[in-house]
């Protein structure tokens, strides 16, 4: 019964993420066929600054886009799940209801809008990218505050605790592992995201997504393009291994 | 005793539909209160108004002279053990306990030796740090009353605590927990559905019935007298006849004055007797109360419970006549067909149609394939009045056959004094039916249309009794006597010596045994 599976996965996952590792430590020989192994590519990003720069600028935006996702994000899942059960359901569609829209076409509307306000390019960058990936930010921590049993909430006025108190030491740690999985939702496409920043941020905003697109698509050089791809993934691994570890400890604790 | 908890004309609605029709209670320090009624009676919206989780419509109430209506729940002196524990899965079995100290800003060291001391009541030493979600249900039972004690509540409320553990961890609980109580020495007060869980930790157990309170009193009280039908049928098997209080100490049921210990009910006055299961004893017939005949007996581990019957119910007894086949065989067609007698009431000859003909004769044809084929054409002379008349079915290709139709006048029983009336009808089947009847019974009830019914309301009785001498398995052509009969009075006694089933025996009680209740309001 897993054939289907298994045949899926080495044919869309694990082929072309071969591929991507096999063109990495490659350089195109002078003729077609031939493949010569090389740590080049990787040399060549982590020698130059411009690289560099656009890596930090990368981490630096989906860590900011991430963190006013949470601010903004927990309040209002926390408000959407205090409300009645059918009114719940009401705001929640209405929470995702953009999503039913390519996120292409919402770029592009908001490029329209900012078009008249002279914010800095940052600044735009920084309201579509929030305005895209909030959505699932709030999902994620309004389920798990609307499936914590409210009976913890009672329980925790008899012992004594006041509203203020129950929130920081019931509802908040329980919602913990909701704002963890919304951060890795948020942070992770944030990070490798190339539209945003190239519709709303023009030709003078680069983030690393942009600059795997340019030589992928540009300039041809796959081989150096597939290595910022997977330095990017490594990044991606590292950063996930360590939400899951604070996710973890939070559990434990 | 001090007077803790007093609720005055307590009203809870929600959504229109009241909940509690103005409660009165006292609740005294140090008692282990139970408030017993089946889901739905009120008994934890009560214990929540209480804990201060929900608000009351109308009333107050008085905790230790002082009222709590607007008081929140974290600043009552109250602690609750929630029904499904509601344990915080966030922190280990320690931190649990030491929440409401640790809220109350106790010093870390004094926090230690509490929760180690709660932690020797229930039972639990050495679980300081596990995960509570990993425990059984019993442990998370142990550590949500070691968390609420912790606190020193003048009052622990306890909203079905053990509903979700198996039968013998409930009844250790049931123990520990009078245990605790005993120990700590404060009010429980304990929201159950469970009668046994009520009569074994209570010093007082108050019934409640759709919002409203309808006895409060000892275990022994609640078992012994119970104020009324509800209450007896709640907190335990029982035998409840309908009877009349003939003057102070004489009581009427099952046709007989019986002495009692009751008084103060109006001469003839209609009252409800109770007899407990097991105060009735099986004796000899001569010398006994009453007369039956064991209806069944069902071993149920320490005891036996005999069904004894003392008067029989309402019953008609009919004539089953087996035919043999009957088919008749068209060898031009080669189609069969096969219908058979029957007899019909006089009243029900009208609405004899196409239809109930088919039916009441069960007439079938196939043809060589045995595929089922339609009745074409009825034709029969049967009229309005008491007789036997032709009756034949055809199919399209004229296969036919002929049967009779015996029209007779009603047949009713009618026993004025049960009031009841029981109908039935001889029938004719043949042996094959009988033999493929999957549940004869029923069958038997059917073939012979028989039903009972109350003569005062036409309201339909059970016929829960149909008795016949016959194996169905190979039976054969002839007639068949089967009697159907409603229940009759019945009693149910607990006993350790065995009868067996259909003997003859005698029944005796004590007069201290008969206890006579007002028959309830509704």
């Amino acid at each position: 019964m897993t054939y289907p599976y298994i045949v899926w996965l080495a044919l869309f996952v694990v082929a072309p993420m071969l591929m991507i590792v096999f063109y990495a430590f490659t350089n195109a020989g002078n003729d077609m066929l031939v493949f010569k192994f090389t740590l080049e590519n990787f040399t060549r990003f982590f020698q130059d600054p411009d690289f560099l720069r656009v890596l930090y600028t990368s981490l630096k935006i989906a860590f900011i886009t991430t963190i006013i996702c949470v601010l903004i994000g927990y309040p209002t899942a926390y408000v959407i799940a205090k409300q009645d059960e059918n009114k719940q359901a009401v705001y929640i569609l209405l929470l995702t209801l953009p999503m039913w829209i390519n996120m292409l076409v919402r770029t592009y509307a908001w490029k329209g809008i900012l078009m008249n306000f002279n914010i800095s390019s940052e600044f735009k960058v920084f309201v579509g990218m929030v305005y895209n990936f909030l959505p699932y930010m709030i999902i994620q921590i309004y389920t798990s505050l609307a499936k914590m049993d409210k009976n913890l909430l009672d329980a925790s006025y008899d012992l004594g605790a006041n509203k203020m108190q129950t929130f920081l030491r019931v509802v908040l740690p329980l919602s913990i592992p909701g704002v963890i999985s919304g951060i890795t939702l948020v942070f992770l496409p944030a990070v490798s995201s190339f539209f945003i920043p190239k519709l709303l941020g023009g030709g003078d905003y680069v983030l690393i997504g942009n600059l795997i697109e340019t030589y992928f698509i540009t300039t041809g050089d796959w081989n150096f393009g597939s290595a910022i791809s997977l330095i990017m993934a490594i990044i991606i691994i590292v950063s996930m291994y360590f939400t899951k570890k604070i996710d973890k400890r939070i559990g434990e604790e | 005793m001090r007077k803790l908890i007093e609720f005055r004309n307590i009203v809870k609605s929600f959504d229109n539909q009241v909940v509690l029709k103005g409660i009165n209670l006292n609740v005294y320090e140090n008692e282990f209160v139970t408030l017993l009624g089946p889901s739905g009676c009120g008994k934890s919206t009560l214990l929540r108004i209480l804990g201060g989780f929900l608000q009351q419509d109308e009333g107050t109430i008085i905790f230790d002279g002082q009222c709590i209506d607007d008081v929140p729940a974290y600043k009552r002196e109250i602690n609750t053990v929630f029904q499904r524990y509601a344990l915080f899965p966030h922190l280990d079995v320690f931190d649990n306990i030491a929440f409401g100290l640790r809220i109350k800003k106790v010093a870390e060291d004094v926090i230690d030796q509490k929760v180690t001391r709660m932690l020797s009541l229930v039972n639990l030493e050495g679980y300081e740090h596990r995960n509570v979600t990993l425990l059984s249900g019993g442990q998370q039972q142990r550590v949500a009353i070691a968390r609420a004690l912790v606190n020193e509540p003048e009052v622990l409320l306890l909203d079905e605590p053990l509903g979700a553990l198996d039968l013998k961890l409930r009844q250790e609980m049931q123990r520990e927990l009078k245990r605790i109580q005993q120990e700590v020495g404060i009010t429980f007060i304990y929201v159950t559905h469970d009668q046994e869980e009520a009569l074994t930790m209570s010093d007082k157990i108050v019934v409640m019935r759709d919002g409203e309170i309808q006895q409060i009193g000892t275990p022994l009280e609640i078992y012994n007298e119970p104020a009324n039908e509800y209450v007896a049928k709640f907190i335990g098997e029982s035998n409840i006849i309908e009877g009349v209080m003939v003057e102070d100490y004489k009581v009427k049921f099952d046709d007989k004055i019986f002495d009692c210990e009751d008084f103060g009910f109006k001469e003839n006055e209609p009252v409800d007797v109770l007899i407990r299961p097991e105060d009735i004893k099986i004796v000899g017939r001569t010398g006994a109360l009453m007369k039956g005949e064991v209806k069944s007996v069902l071993f149920k581990g320490v005891h036996y419970e005999i069904i004894v019957e003392t008067i029989s119910g309402a019953s008609k007894t009919v004539t089953m006549h087996i035919l043999s086949e009957h088919d008749t065989y068209n060898a031009a067609e080669n189609e069969k067909i096969s219908a058979n007698d029957f007899f019909v009431d006089l009243e029900d000859v009208n609405a004899l149609d196409d239809f109930n003909l088919v039916a009441r004769a069960n007439a079938q044809a196939w043809d060589d394939e045995e595929n089922n084929l339609s009745i074409a054409s009825i034709t029969h002379n049967i009229e309005n009045k008491v007789g036997t008349y032709d009756c034949t079915f055809k199919t399209q290709k004229n296969t036919e056959i002929t049967i009779k139709v015996h029209v007779v006048a009603p047949v009713y029983v009618e026993d004025a004094k049960k009031n009841i009336g029981i109908s039935a009808f001889d029938f004719f089947v043949t042996a094959d039916e009988v033999k493929e009847s999957m549940a004869i019974s029923t069958d038997l009830k059917t073939w012979a249309s028989a039903e009972a019914w109350n003569l005062q309301d036409d309201s339909e009785i059970e016929i829960t009794d149909v008795k016949f001498d016959f194996d169905t398995a190979d039976i054969e052509e002839g007639s068949y006597e089967i009697t159907f009969a409603t229940q009759g009075r019945e009693y149910k006694i607990e006993t350790t010596t065995v009868h067996e089933e259909g003997d003859k025996v005698g029944l005796k009680f004590d007069r201290n045994d008969i206890h006579v209740m007002s028959k309830m309001v509704v």
